[in-house]
Order: C-alpha cells, then structure tokens, then sequence
C-alpha cells in the first residue's frame, strides 16, 4: 500500500500511509485508538475506498471495490467486530458464497462435502469446533475462530486480523499463533493488528506504527523496546490549544464506590468533585463506556453504589438520572445523542422541555431565546436554531449536544469521548466550554482515547485496563507514554495511588 | 427547497385533483356534494390525527379500523340497553382509549415491533366486537343519537366536520405546543437519543397510542350514529386510508415527521380521489388500486427524502 489517504466527513483519517507486507512474514500493526489501524486495513480489504495513494499486489495496481473482490485477488480480513450470520452452521458460515454444489445450475448445496471440508479444515488448523454446529450457539471465542477459519481458507496472498485474540482464553491463542505460523510457512503474508505488545513478540517479523493518520516507524521487530514502541504511537505534541482554568476544588458531587458489571468493569471505585475534571483513559474495549453509562443508569450493573451528593442514588434509568442533575455526552452521537431531522432548537431543549413550559403550554418564544443563548455561547456554525440537526457539521453536532446538557443544568457531566470526529477550531470550543463548566463548580468526567486532551484538560488521570482502575495519575506530573503503559501493559503492576 | 416541496406537493395535489374533477363534473362543487365529502372524510381524518401522533413517534397502528368498530359496538349496546347518547359516546371513547391502551403497553412494555403487536390487535379486536354481538348489527339506538352524524350546526356546518376541527386543533396543541410533542418528535427521530437525554420514552408511547385509540373510538362513535346501528363490521380497510392520510399528508413510516395540516390535506385528498370517482362512475374496486399506488407513491417520495438528508449529514 503506498502513501493511502482517506477521510470521513471532512476529518483526515489516513494521510498518506505506506505499509509493505512481504510473503512469509507477519507485520505487525500498532497505534492508539484512533491512529487510522483498522480503517487502512478496511481498505485494503475493499471495504473502504481510498481517496488517494495505491494498493499493489504482488507489484500490480489493484483497485477493489469490494471485500468480495478483494478476497477474489487473495486479500482476507477477519474483522474485530464478529460478521457471522449466526443462524448458519460452522461449515455453512466457512463457505458461505462459495459453497460446493451439485447439479450447478439449480444450486443445490453438497452439504455433506460441505461438512466433511469443513471438518478437515477445522482439523488442519487443530480447533476443536464441529462443523454441524449453529454458529449462533457457539462461545464468543469458538466464533472467533469460525472466522478465522473462513478467511483464512479462501486468503492466498494476505490475510488481516484485527485484534484477533480480544476473545480467547490464553490456550485458544496459542492454537492461533500456531495457525500464523503455518500460514507464514505457506507464503502468505499476515498483518497483524493489536494493542497486546506481548503477544506481538509471539509472532511479529516486522513492525510498523500508526499516529494520526500517519506512519511513524517501520523496522524489524525487535529494533525497538516496547517502551519505544509506546514513545513512537503516544508521541505527539501538546497543542496549546488548552486554555487554562481556575476553578476551586469543591465537595464529592459524584462518587462511584465499587461499581462491578461481569465482564465489563470490576469493582471501581473513583470520585468527582465540584470543579474537577477527572480523566478517564484506556484503551477501547476497557469498559470506560461502559461505567459512564452504569452510572447514567443506561446500562445495567450487577454491584456497587453511586453516590451524588453524598447521598446514594443508582440511576434506574437515564430519565431519573438527568433529574438528579447527571447529563451524559454519549461516545456514539448518531445512535445516541442526535434527533438527526429535528431542528438544532428542539435537540438542544429535549433534556429540559419542562423549562419551556408555563401551565401546560410550551412556549415557543422561550425556546428560541434558549436556543440562540447556547448557540452563541458554544459558537455554533450556523447560528441558525431552525436548522435540522441532521446538516451541521459534525463538531456543531457535539456542540449542540454539549449544549443540551448545560441548558439541562446538570450538576456533574459524563463526557464520553467528547472530541471523537470533531474538527480542531470545534474542540477549542468545547475545551472552552468545559473549562466554563469546571469553573461554575459542575463536576466532569471525561472519557477520552486521546491522551494529549486528557493530559491537557484533566485534574487527575484515572487508567482503567480490562474493567478495572489500574492508576490514578495526576495530569499536570504524568506523561503520554505513562498512562499508555498502564493502559497496554498486560504485568502485574500494583494499584498506585498518588492521594 | 425539498422540505418546501414536501410541504406543498399535498397542496398542490389537492387543488389539482379538484380542478379536475370539477371540469369533469361541475356538480362536484356543489353545496350538497362538498358537505358530503366533509362527513364521509370526518371519520377517517378524525382517526388520521391520532395515527399522526403515533407515527411521528415511530409507531403505527394497523387495529384502527377494528377498534373503531369495538368502540361503535360498546357505545351501541350501551344505548340499546338504555343510556343517553352521551353515555354511549362517552362508552365509546373509553373502549377506543383502552385498545390504545393494551396495544401501547405491548408495543412500549414488552417492546413487540408496534407493526406486529397491531396486526394482532387488529384481529383480535374485530373477534370481540363479533362475538359481543353475535355478528349482527345492535338496534334500537336512540333517535337523538343521529345527530351524531346527520345534524349541522348554525343550520349548515355537518356536525361531524365541526369534530373534525376540534380533534384537528388539539392535535395540533398537542403536537407543537405541549412537551408531550417535543417528545412525539424526538421519541419518532430518534428513540435511544430521547431515551439518553431522559425522555421516559414508554410512558409516552403508551399515551399515544391511548390518544389514538380514544380517537377511534370517537370515530366509531359517528359511524355508529350515521348507520343507526352499532355495525361489528365497521370501519374493514380504515388502516389503509388512515395511514394514506398521514403517509400523503408527509407523515413518515420511520418517525419524526408529519404534521397535522398535512394529514387533514392527505385526508381530503383521499376523500376527494373517491367522491370524484363515485361521480364519474368509476367503481370502488378501481379506487382501492388507486389509494394503493398512492401510498406506495408517498412513500417513494418521503423515503427518497430521507436518502437525501442521510448523504448530507
């Protein structure tokens, strides 16, 4: 792939990225959420189409125009997000779109070839998995690898897996690595993406890091150690984009007190107070969203305790929540966040109608003047409070939803990924605005993946890794390559606390 | 401009249809005709501003007709056995108002896609009407009751069209002056983000769809009056013209949009498309191949629309 480039509604995602893959080796793909990983390897497996630069296989251009056309010139990817049809079986998923058939022009299946390749297949690669089994019956991790059974059967040149080992258990990896082994034997090249520094060890020849869009190193594996390796994917400068803030440090409005969810998050224990601004860093899949929304009583939670204020409060449900003075900034502004064909007016009061109605009757006078309040304090373009939602920007989008929340008056904001698709002079803005918040003695917490806004807006920088609290670090000592340390690192480091 | 055009393209259809059929059959604007029109149209736009509300919320409600005829029933067999008129329409609307009822809590509660748990309700509504009443039409219904249907006020405006404009002007309080709106809205557009910004989101559905079914029952109400009779097999096929109103009028299958001057348009426009076609002779088999296609038509056209919107954004 060479100088590959590639945005998403008019933010940058891969400028210009270059990554050679050679037969019979594995590369090894690493960056910060965010870095552009997945969407490169989206496009080299025809699901995403690049804006500029090449693809080249085996020294000829290609152009795909779909993943089926990708797997016809040899390219498979096995995605992070499971894409098996759930009522098929094993072998029905494996084959599926090129099964074996018999009397070819009715498309009679051959369900006992079918199988019984299948089964050979399964057992090649040493998974103990049966092919007459319905997919959707199967542990995450036997799906996982369904799926890497199928791509891997039809791949001739290369195949991509990202994040494969998210789902299986210690064992189950090393059934995989053998699998990558043998296909490395037989010529193909395997890029490999993950967060797992370790297990790259396991595998990798050779390595390339991702940041922002851009390649930062390509070496051999081994040149670098892995602190080196996290210098190289956190390095970035620290724009000065992050106006300071005087805010005085006031009473616990949020405490969250040994909050367990199974499999989510375990046990975690954190406070917020009035004029605080408390970072919440790791790695995606950590179970950062998660908590925010166990808190906002929008998902569930199995243990534990919320206080606000000092007195107990499990949200159970958001409804509740914002009426306790929570507002949650969701992570997903178009499932969660945006009425997309209601005007920006209506998206920005919907927390708060209540506001606008005097005995029964909702003022439309009222609305207005909140709505073009807001949008002057946030700068929202263009300042137009008729304007269907739907047709900002992207980072008016997020302002109006931040918005939504200081109309509601909330008392302590959860900030999920608050800057996520937003274009710099919008983030300014918002950085403004939650500096303006911590100011009025409103507690923040803020989850983000990007680790200079956390450095730069945060207090106190809690790392949470697989579920649980791994490090409190406080923001004004700490560096990038710490949090991402305990973010990544799979040792046993004990639990530090700076207070 | 395209939400301009999706605001006056009813319009204008309207006031083309009627311009021809006018030319076709200059009895068309007669006095006697357009009062005919605004009562066999009442009953339909009165259950159209219920199903506006429900759709803009991202529901539907395929049981209106059944409930209509439930209702009309209830109130009948009320009057039959001796309670005032007002009694049985009161009876009416509460029957209507607890169909709404049970198929809100299904759709809201046990979260049945709203397009299933009606087409049951559907059925289930017509058996019980059918079986309360052995299948034969309730007799013996006040004379008073008529005027339901038959009477005028100030000595012309039918009484029905007179219902017409107070459920339309409530619906529209409802709809853009009332939290309970803003939340229609939202709820229709997008239901996780309404749920995310606190909007309890089924006790709301559930009001919809009671207001709905009060309003079916109302409408039963007036049908019974017009016939005299509680008719357990009133109101067959009013889904379809019900949600053609709302459909036609820029109401949208997925939520978030519609508006009550739009279904009364859409209204008209169905009411017109068959007043015309009983005019000029042609017959209601034709007319039911018509109301089809122009749904399916609507329906392209709100569905393009949105296509439109998703690009942009």
């Amino acid at each position: 792939m060479r100088g590959i480039t590639k945005s998403f509604a008019g933010n940058s995602v891969l400028a210009g990225v270059s990554l050679r893959a050679a037969a019979g080796e594995v590369h090894a793909l690493v960056g910060e959420n965010g870095a552009g990983k997945s969407t490169l390897m989206k496009v080299l497996a025809g699901v995403h189409r690049p804006e500029g630069g090449e693809i080249l296989i085996e020294g000829r251009p290609v152009h795909f125009t779909s993943p089926a056309d990708a797997l016809a010139h040899g390219v498979a990817m096995i995605y992070q997000e499971l894409s098996l049809a759930p009522h098929l079986t094993v072998a029905e998923n494996i084959f599926l779109g090129r099964e074996p058939l018999r009397f070819r022009p009715l498309g009679v299946v051959a369900k006992r070839e079918l199988n019984e390749r299948a089964g050979r297949l399964l057992e090649d690669y040493g998974f103990r998995i049966d092919p007459r089994a319905v997919v959707g019956r199967l542990s995450a991790a036997a799906r996982q690898l369904v799926e890497i059974a199928r791509a891997t059967a039809e791949a001739r040149r290369v195949v991509v897996m990202d994040e494969p080992t998210s789902s299986l258990t210690a064992h189950e990896a090393e059934d995989l690595f053998r699998l990558i082994r043998d296909l490395k034997g037989r010529g193909l090249a395997v890029v490999y993406i993950s967060h797992r520094l370790e297990e790259l060890g396991e595998v990798a020849d050779r390595l390339t890091v991702l940041r922002d869009g851009r390649e930062v190193y390509e070496g051999a594996w081994g040149e670098l150690s892995q602190g080196e390796i996290i210098r190289h994917m956190a390095g970035r400068e620290l724009k000065d984009i992050f106006p300071p803030r005087a805010a005085q440090r006031g009473a616990a409005l949020l405490r969250v007190e040994g909050l367990t969810r199974k499999g989510k998050f375990e046990d975690v224990t954190f406070e917020a107070r009035a004029g605080e601004v408390v970072g919440l860093a790791g790695l995606a899949g950590a179970g950062r969203t998660e908590l925010v929304e166990a808190v906002f009583g929008a998902q569930p939670f199995d243990g534990g305790a919320v206080y606000l204020n000092g007195a107990k409060f499990n949200a159970p449900d958001p409804a509740r929540a914002v009426g306790r003075g929570l507002g949650l900034l969701t992570e997903d502004r178009k499932r969660t966040g945006l009425c997309p064909d209601q005007t920006l007016a209506r998206n920005l009061t919907l927390a708060n109608v209540g506001a606008l109605v005097k005995r029964w009757v909702l003022s439309r006078g009222r609305e207005r003047e909140a709505a073009r309040e807001y949008v002057e304090r946030l700068r929202v373009r263009p300042p137009d409070p008729e304007r269907v939602a739907g047709r900002l920007s992207g980072g008016n989008q997020q302002k109006v939803l931040l918005g939504r929340w200081l109309f509601a008056g909330s008392r302590v904001f959860l900030l999920d990924e608050p800057t996520r698709g937003v274009d710099v002079a919008a983030r300014a803005e918002i950085y403004r605005a939650v500096n303006r918040l911590a100011e009025g003695g409103v507690a923040v917490v803020m989850v983000s993946s990007d680790l200079p806004e956390l450095l730069g807006m945060a207090d106190r920088i809690l790392v949470m890794r697989r579920g649980r609290l791994v490090a409190e670090l406080d923001a004004k000592r700490t560096t990038q390559e710490e949090v991402l340390t305990y973010a990544t690192l799979e040792e046993e480091f004990e639990i530090r606390n700076d207070e | 401009m395209s939400d301009w055009l999706k605001r006056f393209l009813p319009f204008a259809s309207l006031v083309v249809l009627c311009v021809l059929i006018a030319a076709a059959e200059p009895k068309f604007l007669s006095a006697g005709n357009l009062a005919g029109v605004a009562r066999q149209t009442a009953v339909i736009t009165i259950i159209a501003m219920g199903m506006t509300v429900v759709m803009i919320s991202g529901g539907i409600d395929l049981s209106v007709g059944s409930e209509m005829a439930l209702a009309g029933v209830a109130g009948a067999l009320l009057m039959a056995a001796g309670a005032p008129p007002w009694v049985g329409v009161l009876g009416a609307l509460a029957a209507g108002a607890a169909c709404g009822l049970a198929n809100g809590a299904a759709v809201a509660a046990l979260r049945i896609p709203p397009f299933i748990v009606t087409l049951g309700a559907m059925g289930i509504y017509r058996g019980v009407a059918l079986l309360a009443t052995d299948g034969k039409a309730v007799v013996g219904l006040p004379q008073s009751f008529g005027w339901l249907a038959e009477g005028e006020v100030l000595g012309f405006v039918p009484v029905p069209l007179v219902f017409v404009v107070l459920v339309a002007l409530l619906t529209h309080f409802l709809l853009s002056g009332t939290r309970a709106g803003r939340y229609c809205y939202a709820v229709g557009s997008n239901v996780e983000a309404a749920r995310y910004a606190g909007v309890r989101v089924s006790r709301y559905q559930i009001m919809f769809y009671v207001f709905l079914g009060a309003l079916a029952g109302l409408a039963g109400a007036i049908e019974s009056a017009r016939l005299v009779t509680g008719q357990p097999t009133a109101g067959e096929g009013y889904e379809l013209r019900v949600i053609a109103a709302v459909v036609i009028g820029g109401g949208s299958l997925s939520g978030g949009q519609g508006s009550v001057l739009g279904t009364v348009v859409g209204a008209l426009i169905m009411g017109v498309l068959s007043n015309g076609a009983n005019l000029l002779g042609i017959s209601s088999f034709t007319q039911q191949i018509v109301i089809g296609a122009v749904i399916v038509l609507a329906v392209t056209f709100d569905e393009f629309q949105r296509r439109r919107l998703e690009t942009l954004s």
